[in-house]
């Protein structure tokens, strides 16, 4: 039996005639930390959409825990977990409230018992009963985080997490994105601009580049063939030629 | 296929989005605004018939000590439940408006929070939101016209002069259902463009110019009746004029002439449609009443269940 998560064959989104995301086939197994690393608009935000059931693909197929996304859809959103780049919550209610809304919708089983659980793996079970419109960006995004894992899915999809974090939020993130792989885990499949992010977090890496894959490895072979992290970046900038010539 | 878990889904986000519209200080002053009217029309209906009830008995008590015949009471002459005529014209005005702003805000609240992509990537069918956002409209509105029956039941109970038989209760029952069908299309005009508008006030605009349309534009055209009579129960039941041009705006349109088809039902059920009184159009009143609740609720779910869920805000 395949332990692959996440499996997309010649998935490609379309508007109009500019290719968002083009014929794109990965794979990634079970208890991986993958990070999609990629440009601003190189298509990772359209890939995990597809790949959470909010945007239906233009052609191709995808399979998240071996349900399609497109014909088994619901099946499918029984796994996941998702924490999009701007989390958005619920201002006028308690973080419990908005939690409890959530773990209901996920058909938990008590969830005040869940999400005191996950409160307390995540450090903030102090943030319960505050009004979730107090909360600064970092306090919201572990809120966000939480959202994602009540139900404890098989694989959880992040989107930018430490963007607009200050470097101290970034960090308690990033702690707790191995915590969860390694206690729970869970699949992460996170997409990042940032080199630092994949070095520190990640255990294989994807690169998209107007919309096509153009690079899939493990860090461990990468780091073993390029050593640093700033052979990480030359790497990255040699793979995605198109718009690094642009900016310069 | 529904399944328990979906229902149970539906019921937690009918029971979310109720919740969270009883927050929303637009809908609570608008709704409040309709029941003060609501009593407001119940108190005057009360005290001018009770007026005109006293003067009446003091006349005969007067009559009947010079030895005169005494005339029939005048208010026994009309219909009990004519009393709430005043009703139908607070319904499609300001219970239009309200209604309008109810199901603008289910969606419009959910849209704002930019919660949708979380909801999106929840195990829900595409459906179960927008059946869930019509329920808690339907639950809201029947709400608002319970708590009018309620008043109006009370009114009743407090005049003896009028006793409502079996038939005049169902008569108000009817009216009542009416009633609610009627502020629903508005509903669900809001729920619609709350789902599909690009922006919050357009949203809440394209239902503001229909229903503005619906109440004070098609009248004139189809029956020649100017805004001003619009507001009046009786004077929005006149005969228009027997030109060319009305009988055949009256035909062509009248169908769609909502405003006017709750007018009529809602006289025939008050009774206080004039004898004379010819609905022209094709469409009986009563059936383009349904017709409008289903396709304009048609609409709106279908118009949810659309949704780009990818979309935190209407600016993201």
């Amino acid at each position: 039996m395949s332990t692959f998560v996440v499996q997309t064959s010649h998935l490609t989104k379309r508007y109009g005639d500019h290719s968002a995301v083009n014929d794109l086939s990965l794979n990634v197994e079970q208890g991986e930390v993958f990070g999609f690393l990629g440009h601003n608009g190189a298509g990772k935000t359209t890939t995990i959409h597809m790949l959470t059931t909010l945007l239906q693909p233009t052609s191709g197929t995808a399979l998240v825990c071996g349900k399609s996304i497109t014909t088994e859809s619901l099946e499918a959103r029984r796994h996941i977990g998702y924490v999009p780049e701007n989390v958005r919550l619920y201002d006028t209610m308690s973080a419990r409230s908005n939690l409890r809304f959530f773990a209901r919708l996920s058909g938990v089983e008590d969830p005040d018992r869940r999400i005191d659980e996950t409160l307390e793996f995540l450090d903030c079970r102090e943030l319960a009963p505050r009004l979730v419109g107090s909360f600064s960006k970092g306090l919201r995004q572990r809120i966000g985080l939480a959202q994602a894992i009540l139900h404890r899915p098989d694989v959880l999809f992040l989107d930018e997490p430490t963007s607009a974090l200050d470097p101290m939020g970034i960090k308690t993130l990033r702690d707790l994105i191995v915590r969860l792989n390694r206690e729970f885990r869970t699949t992460i499949f996170m997409n990042t601009h940032l080199i630092s992010e994949i070095s520190q977090t990640c255990t294989s890496i994807g690169v998209l580049n107007q919309g096509e894959l153009v690079f899939r490895d493990t860090i461990e072979k990468v780091t073993a063939r390029y050593g640093s992290e700033s052979s990480l970046e030359d790497l990255y900038l040699s793979v995605t030629p198109v718009q690094t010539q642009g900016a310069a | 296929m529904v399944t328990a878990h979906s229902t149970s889904r539906i019921g937690l986000l009918t029971g979310h989005s109720l919740a969270a519209l009883m927050r929303e200080r637009t809908v609570a002053l608008l709704a409040c605004l309709f029941l003060i009217l609501v009593i407001v029309s119940a108190y005057l209906g009360w005290s001018a018939t009770s007026t005109v009830n006293a003067i009446y008995l003091r006349s005969a008590e007067h009559i009947s000590a010079q030895g005169q015949t005494i005339p029939p009471n005048p208010v026994l002459d009309t219909s009990p439940l004519a009393l709430l005529r005043n009703m139908a014209t607070y319904v499609s005005l300001i219970g239009a408006l309200a209604a309008i702003v109810i199901g603008h805000q289910l969606m419009a609240a959910e849209r704002k929070a930019g919660t949708m992509p979380l909801l999106g990537s929840r195990p829900m069918r595409p459906a179960d939101l927008g059946i869930a956002k019509s329920l808690a409209l339907i639950v809201a509105i029947a709400a608002l016209v319970i708590f009018a029956a309620l008043i109006n039941t009370a009114t009743f109970l407090a005049l003896p002069e009028f006793r409502l038989d079996a038939v005049g209760w169902l008569k108000l029952t009817a009216f009542y259902g009416t009633s609610g069908l009627y502020l629903l299309v508005f509903g669900f005009l809001g729920l619609w463009f709350g789902a599909s508008a690009k922006s919050e006030t357009v949203g809440l605009l394209i239902p503001v110019t229909i229903w503005l349309t619906l109440t004070f534009v098609l009248p004139q055209i189809t029956s020649n009746i100017n805004p001003v009579a619009a507001l009046n129960p009786v004077s929005a039941l006149a005969e228009p004029p027997a030109s060319a041009f009305f009988q055949v705006t009256g035909w062509a349109l009248g169908s769609f002439s909502l405003a006017e088809a709750y007018r009529i039902i809602s006289a025939q059920l008050l009774d206080f449609l004039p004898a004379n009184y010819i609905d022209r159009a094709v469409i009986p009143a009563a059936a383009s009443l349904f017709a409008a609740v289903l396709g304009v609720g048609g609409l709106a779910a279908r118009a949810i269940a659309c949704m780009d869920m990818t979309k935190g805000d209407y600016d993201a």
